[in-house]
């Protein structure tokens, strides 16, 4: 058996830390992070830490490390 | 003798050809998408930008790959719930585009079980292809595995989903259900293949980055295929011998991974993302005609009618002062989440119903974000901040202005912005600035949207002193329900009432 899994999640977005609700989202944390915007008109994009691009609606998990460029 | 020595060498060879022994040396194709939810039409990212996606348009470019090698189609979860055109089906329109599409296997995403378990075991039994969950106990109707034979290659295919699902969904939908460690369930079924199949797949929705650290963990895994984590995989990765490939969302893309085995082995591995760009002309004509089908019936699905108001509901004053729709609106989260207190933005509600029977698709214009309700814990002082942000600007009648359940406040706009509010009562008591109290809210403003930042700040190092608490036990969070959105909340709701008549009540006034 796993043990429980957290609630709150802290993921980094551009390397700042970010604490979400479990089962938040990419969304969420552009959101926290004030960065939406800037993405939902094709401004900047998202990245992995593999410098692979994220859907907003992908999701999260703890420590994961977001960047918006 | 030396002819029948040469047509003995001659009937050698070709057996050999063609027999599965000449597997070494095999083309096969691996075609995948991932989180597709419902996206059956084209859609737009953003309002200027390009088509994409469109699943008549993905299916032709299927039935063109198929064509050239020997092929798999999968799925790596989240297929049938997002989009409407999934979602007023529950599902069963994605069902039956998947199996005209003839997909040979699917894992079950988390997103899978926000119908409930009753709709996924009909889900489950409709699909004419496998639908996989070896990590998932309790739910017989989901396969561990399946084994493809492929140009005469044995591939076993095991399906993971994340183990984190019960906190991506309402618990009632997963009980019963107990979600494994994929590590130790990987192995356990690679163990039980590797003399069985030649090729092993995981058809995993774990995400990238634990799809990444299943394949560091777990040895004779040859292909991870993903999702959950809406990754644009554009080439596939590698770790240690494990090929991970993910193709982003929606059907904007078809992965295609090629492989050739060579010596019992993969001699090599080369894929690429295909994106959509759907073209007219273009599509698959019998796809295209299944989602022109469900296009059409879901006019027909929002005219539904789910209630009736005795009184239009005003959502046009939501960002000036108390309205009855938003009184209703809270008080069905309060009573959903079970606690003290219910707060949203006035913005939240977009559009007015009024008085007479509700259809689904007004309250799909009145509710049009795929909000969810969550509830944390704040002080008094804290929800006296929030209601001060939510006044601040109310002269610019600013979606941020709130509609409360549970809680009655004054304010006078001529003062101070962060001054304006004077009493707060909840639930008939003078608001006491170090007491805690339960308070749902939606998800966007508890990342801090809206500019309400107090609902951050809560959530703030929380991470850190509680990792392993459970929600509702000594945590701030109360409450969250991903997999059920507000809207939902609300069509239940009146559905359960028949007739509403929200009359105001005083909750939020105005003084000099």
């Amino acid at each position: 058996m796993l043990p429980p899994a957290p609630t709150v999640w802290r993921v980094y977005v551009n390397q700042e830390p970010v604490d979400l609700i479990a089962g938040m989202t990419v969304r969420h944390a552009l959101i926290s992070a004030r960065l939406l915007e800037e993405v939902e008109r094709g401004d900047r994009r998202v990245y992995d830490a593999w410098g692979n691009e994220v859907g907003l609606e992908g999701a999260l998990a703890p420590e994961m490390k977001l960047y918006v460029k | 003798m030396k002819r029948t020595i040469i047509t003995l060498l001659s009937l050698v060879i070709l057996f050999l050809a063609v027999s599965p022994l000449a597997a070494d040396g095999t083309s096969l194709r691996i075609l995948y998408v991932n989180d597709f939810h419902g996206y059956a039409e084209p859609y737009k990212a953003k309002g200027d930008g390009p088509l994409q996606g469109g699943m008549a348009y993905l299916a032709a470019q299927v039935q063109q790959l198929r064509r050239e090698r020997p092929t798999l189609l999968l799925a790596a979860g989240d297929m049938i719930r997002g989009d409407t055109w999934a979602n007023l089906f529950q599902g069963f329109s994605v069902i039956e585009l998947m199996n005209a599409m003839k997909f040979d296997a699917m894992v079950v995403g988390n997103h899978e079980f926000d119908y409930g378990l009753k709709v996924l075991k009909e889900i489950i039994a409709k699909a004419k292809f496998p639908i996989l969950g070896a990590n998932v106990a309790g739910l017989p109707a989901l396969k561990p595995y399946v084994i493809k034979n492929l140009n005469g290659v044995k591939i076993a295919i095991i399906g993971l989903v994340t183990p984190k699902t019960p906190k991506l969904t309402n618990p009632k939908d997963v009980q019963g259900l107990k979600f494994l460690s994929p590590e130790m369930t990987a192995r356990k079924y690679i163990q039980q293949l590797k003399n069985r199949a030649e090729v092993i797949i995981v058809l995993s929705h774990l995400g990238y980055p634990a799809d990444r650290a299943l394949a560091e963990k777990v040895t004779g895994i040859d292909v991870i295929v993903g999702g959950h984590t809406h990754t644009r995989l554009e080439k596939p990765a590698r770790v240690n011998n494990t090929i991970i490939v993910q193709a982003w969302e929606y059907g904007k893309a078809l992965g295609v991974l090629d492989l050739t085995r060579k010596d019992g082995k993969i001699s090599l591995a080369e894929g690429r993302l295909e994106e959509i760009h759907p073209k007219p002309g273009e599509e698959d004509p019998a796809i295209s005609k299944i989602v022109a089908r469900y296009q059409q019936k879901m006019d027909g699905v929002l005219q539904q009618v789910v209630g009736e108001t005795e009184v239009d509901l005003d959502a046009d004053n939501a960002r000036s002062r108390e309205t009855n729709f938003g009184d209703l609106v809270t008080d069905i989260m309060r009573q959903r989440a079970g606690v003290e207190v219910a707060l949203i933005n006035g913005g939240t509600l977009r559009r007015s119903i009024p008085r007479g029977p509700i259809r689904k698709k007004d309250l799909y214009s009145a509710l049009p974000f795929d909000n969810y309700v969550v509830a944390l814990k704040l002080t008094g002082k804290q929800i006296q901040e929030t209601l001060e942000h939510g006044v601040s600007a109310v002269e610019q009648k600013a979606g941020r202005f709130p509609q409360v359940s549970g809680l009655t406040f004054t304010y006078n706009p001529a003062l101070p912005v962060g001054s304006r509010v004077k009493e707060v009562f909840i639930g008939g008591q003078l608001l006491k600035p170090d007491q805690e109290y339960t308070v749902a809210t939606n998800d966007y403003l508890a990342a801090g949207g809206g500019g309400y930042t107090v609902f951050k700040a809560v959530l703030q190092g929380e991470a850190d002193y509680q990792p392993q608490v459970e929600m509702g036990k000594g945590g701030k969070v109360v409450y969250s329900k991903p997999g059920k959105l507000l809207r939902d909340a609300v069509m239940d709701f009146l559905q359960a009432q028949g007739k509403v008549a929200p009359a105001l009540e005083g909750r939020i006034k105005e003084v000099d």
